[in-house]
């Protein structure tokens, strides 16, 4: 049975990577390829060794799709590229393939160079990595062979993410990677066409939350930032460049305007150029709104909010300071921190996931005591044994600390607008436990607008195999459809199937049913008919036309459900099989049976002879 | 992308002085239901529509977060049982110390009961049913016994009104009571004394010991108004002398008695509100768990008002809400949508003094704690 399969690699009841093997028609796809953050070990990188024991993926991979660049999507692509072995095609969005690399070093610094690992892509892999990379544009159907292609839709979440659509022939799937069904402030709301793919693979992380509203996040963080100003303190946001950066400062510039607040809000410069030049390049991809406003005018040139100076970091009095990078691990951000972590009237906003091993991370996990390094050389040992290292002091962290996540993911009411929107044959979910998820399941499958839709949650490192039923169009021949007809018995129904016979010419895309006949000639092949001919002696002592009709009456009392004719020129017919009874003037009671038959009569025609040379009855 | 001059961003803008917390849901059905089953959970239950959803939810952790709020980025609700229903629900109520909660639907002749389920399992399936001798279009009203013998006091009209055991289906008490005045609500005060509000306000309290009841009709009934009530006890094995029963009309009037002294209300006075005879269904008055003497008011439009009884006197003129929740009129929603949305029904958090739940007909889901600017200044 034609089927397509699917696996999502890791272990348990694992959350936070995604990395989906399928396999339809023939082709064999890798949907995403994230790291876990929350190990250390070799149990961070998808196991691979599912698409194959040892050695490279290339001959076992038709291509790879990143859908967004988030850590836990693409994180192990490089891994998996350069050092397990991939060199076949990665495919993702323009703005995807732009950001990722930046994301990737970033990573790969904190974890070799602040955590001292070893086994971890270098800086080249990454580079090396991405050439392997093909980006493509939102709705353009891309044939990565001749007979699978992929198409990417909008999915909001994060600039540049997009879902996918894989499809070889009449079978298709649709995998949604992270998305998000209400539009905010910087991006739109996914969108997807009543595609009807066989199966809609889709996070289950989500799936069972309601999400609180966006304007009452932003509430929040405005509320936090207010209180923390009013009482002369100073505020410090960590961000990466892009996306929420945008969105936090028009909110702040805004509420100062309309509060008409006057504490100075900053901005560090390399954020600003780099902001403004993804902007630039991926304006289509952000929502109406920053469109209209960018060619308004600049992105960064607001009214309250400016450039940021180092020295900036020791004026008295209250102001808030967006920095990068986001996860505190290096650079402004961390420089700002230190500075300012003392005081309990200043505040740290951190509106986003943080890596294990950065500062960031650790705040977040409630450390009120850090260690950071120095500067100055510290000698220590004996005069045999001597070990220099970094002098490293104790960091008192007594700012308050908020964690406020911003990133956009679609809900319980989320999945099913989807799901209203694509109209699935089959829905699988990942990432979640089958057992917490049975009421979701059954409100998947019983969902009045999409029929017969099946709701499956393979757990990590499952196989789920769903049967499709691909419908394969063939042209029919008038022709052919006429004999058809001709044969009578009931009109062709979809319900009730019937056997045809022709010939099926496959070319170029198209597949053709017709005549036998007609095929030949197409083919410049002559035709050749195959007749058998066998010759039964009996003894009767009737006249050939008696013995004739003896046969005749012989042959429909065994042969009930044939067409049998008595033909008045001397012959029977049985089908196509044609009988005749001579006999020669010296001996008239020895007959000789004639039988004639052609090739499609075969069976029929050697059951005849058989049953014939047994004789007559009397 | 600007926050515009719009009122309901002016409305966000107010919220960050006048809330501590906001947290603002839409669920895909709306609710006319919000019953505690836990201390962090929740029932809802959708009356749109023949199948409606049941949800049990889990309150965002952010609220129980105390000191380390900051750090529990948590503030969602997360759906932790559901179960379908074939009829749209009116009313639900939990048996403590349970996992049981019993239904009533809207013209059904039977009340469904309900296993919410544990750990193992997120699918609430449906028990048993009790059947009713007749049907009501607002369905039948329910209460939990307070008895260790999980129970459900029922009836659409006070004749009707009777006590079953769940597990068994036994009848364990009737309402002696010849009226068929339909009933508006009906509570138990401690295991053997319930009270019953008729629509049209009569105040009916009963003895589970004592065949008889005791009828309270209103000095001064004006008909076409429709009644609701909200009891105020200390614990729920309470005396009457320890509780108060406030009574609600449709028309804003509102009715504060004492147990012991039902006949004659100690208080009277007139609340500021709209009368629409076609939102009766939503009438809720309830009082506040902690807070002294305070009691909330919705269902004459999208706001929920809270007021401090403590102050009120028959004389004079309307009491003033001591704080009025106006997020459902507020939201996206609402703006688009040609009628605006009523609050269905709201709640109050069991141990978090001023932390409200509310409801509305657009679907969405509130929970807010307002500042009292007397004294959390």
């Amino acid at each position: 049975m034609p089927d397509i399969k699917v696996t999502p690699l890791g272990a348990g009841q694992d959350v936070g990577r995604s990395c989906i093997l399928v396999s339809i028609g023939g082709k064999n796809i890798m949907l995403d390829c994230g790291m876990h953050m929350g190990y250390n070990d070799d149990r961070r990188f998808p196991d691979f060794s599912y698409v194959t024991q040892n050695g490279r993926l290339t001959e076992f991979l038709d291509c790879v799709i990143i859908s967004h660049f988030h850590l836990d999507h693409c994180g192990a692509l490089p891994y998996m590229s350069e050092m397990v072995g991939y060199d076949g095609p990665i495919y993702m969005t323009h703005p995807t393939k732009a950001i990722c690399p930046i994301l990737l070093e970033d990573f790969r610094k904190i974890t070799v160079d602040k955590k001292g690992e070893t086994n971890f892509f270098t800086s080249q892999m990454i580079k090396d990595c991405m050439k392997k990379v093909v980006p493509l544009n939102l709705h353009q159907t891309v044939q990565v062979d001749e007979e699978l292609e992929i198409k990417a839709y909008y999915a909001g979440h994060v600039l540049g993410a997009a879902m996918f659509q894989i499809k070889v022939g009449s079978e298709s799937v649709v995998y949604t990677g992270d998305y998000n069904m209400t539009p905010d402030r910087h991006l739109g709301a996914a969108w997807i066409d009543k595609c009807r793919p066989d199966i809609l693979i889709s996070e289950s992380t989500y799936a069972t939350t309601i999400r609180d509203s966006k304007r009452c996040r932003e509430r929040d963080f405005l509320k936090k930032v207010h209180e923390t100003v009013e009482r002369g303190g100073k505020v410090l946001i960590p961000v990466f460049a892009l996306g929420r950066a945008q969105e936090l400062c028009i909110l702040l510039e805004t509420f100062w305007e309309r509060m008409n607040l006057k504490a100075p809000i900053y901005f560090s410069t390399g954020l600003t150029e780099k902001a403004n030049h993804y902007y630039k390049l991926f304006i289509t991809w952000t929502n109406q709104k920053i469109r209209k406003t960018f060619v308004q005018r600049n992105m960064f040139e607001f009214k309250h909010i400016k450039a940021f100076d180092r020295s900036y970091a020791d004026n008295p009095g209250p102001m808030v300071v967006f920095a990068t990078p986001g996860m505190l691990h290096a650079g402004q951000s961390l420089q700002i921190f230190k500075k300012w972590a003392g005081n309990e009237k200043n505040m740290l906003i951190m509106p986003g996931y943080c890596v294990q091993g950065t500062v960031g991370h650790k705040i977040l996990n409630g450390q009120k005591k850090l260690e950071m390094e120095g500067r100055a050389t510290v000698i220590t040992g004996t005069a045999n044994n001597v070990i220099p290292h970094l002098a490293s002091t104790l960091l008192d962290v007594k700012l308050q600390v908020e964690y406020m996540s911003f990133s956009a993911h679609a809900d319980a009411k989320g999945i099913m607008q989807l799901i209203r929107m694509a109209e699935p044959r089959n829905m699988l979910l990942v990432h979640g436990e089958a057992k917490k998820m049975e009421f979701l399941k059954d409100k998947i499958e019983q969902e009045v607008f999409v029929r017969c839709i099946s709701c499956y949650m393979p757990a990590n490192g499952e196989t789920t195999t769903v049967v499709t039923n691909p419908s394969v169009p063939v042209d029919i021949s008038l022709n052919l459809l006429k004999r058809e007809m001709a044969l009578g018995g009931p009109l062709p129904d979809a319900k009730r199937p019937r056997t045809m016979h022709g010939t099926l010419i496959m070319k170029d895309n198209s597949l053709r049913l017709v005549s036998p006949e007609q095929a030949l000639k197409e083919l410049g092949l002559s035709e050749h008919q195959l007749r058998f001919t066998c010759r039964v002696q009996l003894h009767d002592p009737h006249s050939d036309t008696d013995t004739l009709g003896r046969i005749y009456t012989h042959l429909k009392s065994v042969l009930k459900s044939y067409s049998i004719q008595h033909v008045p020129d001397g012959t029977v017919i049985v089908e196509s099989i044609v009988i005749k009874v001579t006999s020669s003037a010296e001996e008239p009671n020895l007959k000789v049976i004639l039988l004639s038959w052609s090739y499609q009569d075969e069976e029929l025609g050697s059951f005849l002879s058989t049953l014939l040379k047994k004789g007559l009855p009397s | 992308m600007d926050i515009s001059s719009d009122e309901s961003d002016d409305w966000f803008i107010e919220s960050l002085n006048t809330y501590k917390d906001l947290h603002v849901f839409q669920l895909e059905h709306p609710t006319k239901v919000i019953e505690w089953t836990g201390d962090k959970n929740i029932c809802v239950a959708g009356y749109t529509g023949s199948r409606s959803e049941i949800l049990e939810l889990l309150l965002p952790l952010k609220l129980y977060a105390g000191e380390n709020q900051g750090l529990c980025a948590e503030r969602d609700f997360k759906v932790q049982h559901g179960g379908f229903s074939e009829e749209p629900i009116e009313s639900l109520i939990h048996i403590s110390g349970t996992r049981c909660v019993v239904t009533s639907g809207s013209s059904s002749s039977t009340l469904q009961i309900w296993d919410i389920g544990g750990d193992d399992s997120d699918v609430i399936k449906r028990t048993g049913v009790i059947n009713l001798k007749s049907t009501s279009v607002k369905g039948c009203k329910i209460a939990p016994g307070l008895t260790d013998e999980p129970a459900v006091l029922h009836g659409s009209c006070i004749s009707e009104v009777q006590l079953t055991e769940i597990a068994t289906g036994r009848v364990l008490y009737t309402v002696a009571k010849e009226s068929s005045d339909s009933v508006s609500g009906l509570q138990f005060v401690n295991a053997c004394v319930f009270l019953i509000c008729a629509s049209d306000g009569t105040l009916f309290m009963g003895d589970t010991r004592d065949p008889s009841t005791c009828h309270y009709p209103l000095e001064d009934s004006k008909s076409g108004l429709h009644w609701a009530f909200g009891l105020r006890s200390d614990s729920s094995q309470s005396e009457p002398s320890g509780c108060t029963v406030a009574r609600l009309s449709s028309s804003g009037h509102m009715l504060l008695s004492d147990l012991r002294n039902l006949q004659s209300p100690f208080c009277q006075t007139q609340l500021n509100v709209q009368h629409d005879a076609s939102k009766n269904d939503f009438l809720n008055v309830s009082w506040a768990p902690v807070l002294d003497r305070c009691l909330s008011v919705s269902g004459f439009d999208g706001t929920v008002h809270i007021y401090n009884t403590i102050n009120w006197s028959t004389e004079g003129q309307s009491p003033q809400p001591v704080f009025s929740h106006r997020g459902h009129e507020m939201s996206d929603e609402a703006k688009y949508s040609g009628s605006p949305p009523v609050v269905t029904t709201h709640s109050w958090h069991q141990s978090r003094p001023k932390t409200i739940l509310s409801v509305a007909t657009d679907g969405s889901l509130h929970v807010w704690d307002w500042v009292d600017k007397i004294t959390d200044r």
